[in-house]
């Protein structure tokens, strides 16, 4: 095992004890949990078996085992990316639909407070158009 | 002009949602305009920077506050909801800058309120649009022939402000596009619910400010995203 497989592995390690440790405080889905638990044992296979990613690469017809981690990373990132924004979305309707619920709960208070209902409006001080 | 439709009865049960967002130097005037004829007047005050709640509170029906800037479609909804929860039979919706004309409002009243349909678009193309740019005319164009594709709606104008709904049409839409793609979204919800429309010719007088304030038309991209975002991620 070289320097850069044992600091990979520590590290990987790490990461591993750190998601269950925030599965079990209840900050993580167990479907998460085993996700990203999963990734980094996947992440750790192709750093202590390099001859097996080529293998794979090669059969895939990619070529070379650092070409097929580099394309499964990318595409990782954009489905990350595409994942957090479309949760930004969420978030965003959200905070939405709070503003708006506020809006018109102060205004119903507000106008309920003066008597302001249909039969009661203050009447335009101005003809009607015609 | 139909008399009937101006009739206080009537007008009384109108509500007419204006989103406002820094509009305070105009806001005012638009108010005065629109209660001249006997409706209900909704500002919904988006988070606004300036004086535009304080002035709206002095001249409209009612006032609703956004704690927080959340676009125009987000402000339309909250004064459809709000309409809807006073009992308004029929809600229109007119933009604060003031490049709509108040005497347009009868005229997308008239067939809702002869049941001939649920919802009345504005169309300034069938109208008249004064001192609109070329730009922004060939932008809104474009609009059109997306919605055409998008929605499989023939409008000759799909982004005007201006409209007119029955409340049992109003009680149908629920605008999650918070910005201005909340346009082409309402005409896949009219579309999706199987409400009858018409399109009714409105005048558009573009100013120096409400061109300033307006959208350039490489929002129009933005709101080409947003709304294919929104088809995927419900």
């Amino acid at each position: 095992m070289n320097n850069f497989q044992v600091v990979a592995i520590i590290g990987l390690t790490l990461l591993s004890g750190a998601t269950v440790v925030a599965h079990l405080r209840h900050w993580m889905r167990r479907g998460a949990c085993f996700f990203w638990c999963g990734l980094w044992i996947a992440v750790g296979g192709a750093c202590l078996w390099p001859n097996k990613m080529s293998s794979l690469a090669h059969f895939l017809g990619i070529g070379r085992g650092a070409d097929l981690v580099s394309y499964c990373g990318v595409v990782a990132m954009l489905v990350g990316f595409w994942m957090v924004y479309i949760r930004l979305l969420r978030l965003r309707r959200e905070v939405t639909l709070m503003v708006r619920r506020l809006a018109i709960l102060e205004a119903q208070r507000t106008y309920e407070s003066r008597g302001h209902s249909q039969d009661d409006r203050v009447e335009p001080k101005d003809e009607p158009i015609s | 002009m139909n008399e009937t439709v101006l009739s206080s009865d009537v007008m009384q049960q109108t509500y007419i949602v204006v989103p406002a967002y820094n509009e305070n130097a105009c806001i005012e005037k638009v108010i005065h305009e629109l209660r001249l004829t006997r409706a209900n007047v909704v500002v919904v005050d988006d988070g606004s920077t300036d004086e535009t709640y304080y002035t709206a509170r002095r001249e409209a029906t009612y006032v609703l506050r956004h704690v927080l800037n959340r676009g125009q479609g987000a402000a339309l909804q909250t004064g459809i909801e709000f309409s809807l929860s006073r009992g308004a039979q029929f809600i229109v919706t007119f933009d604060a800058d003031g490049q709509h004309q108040v005497e347009d409002i009868p005229r997308l009243l008239q067939p809702i309120y002869r049941g001939e349909c649920d919802v009345c678009l504005g169309s300034r193309f069938l109208g008249e649009s004064i001192g609109i740019p070329w730009v922004r005319k060939m932008t809104l164009r474009l609009g059109v022939f997306f919605t055409r594709i998008s929605s499989g709606v023939k409008l000759t104008d799909a982004h005007n402000g201006l409209r007119a709904f029955s409340r049992e049409a109003a009680r149908q839409i629920c605008i999650t596009l918070d910005g201005m793609a909340h346009a082409s979204e309402l005409i896949d919800i009219i579309s999706n619910a199987g409400l009858i429309y018409q399109e009714v010719p409105v005048s558009i007088r573009y100013t120096k400010r409400s061109l300033t304030k307006g959208q350039s038309p490489w929002n129009a991209f933005r709101i080409v995203f947003d709304y294919l975002l929104s088809r995927t991620s419900k």
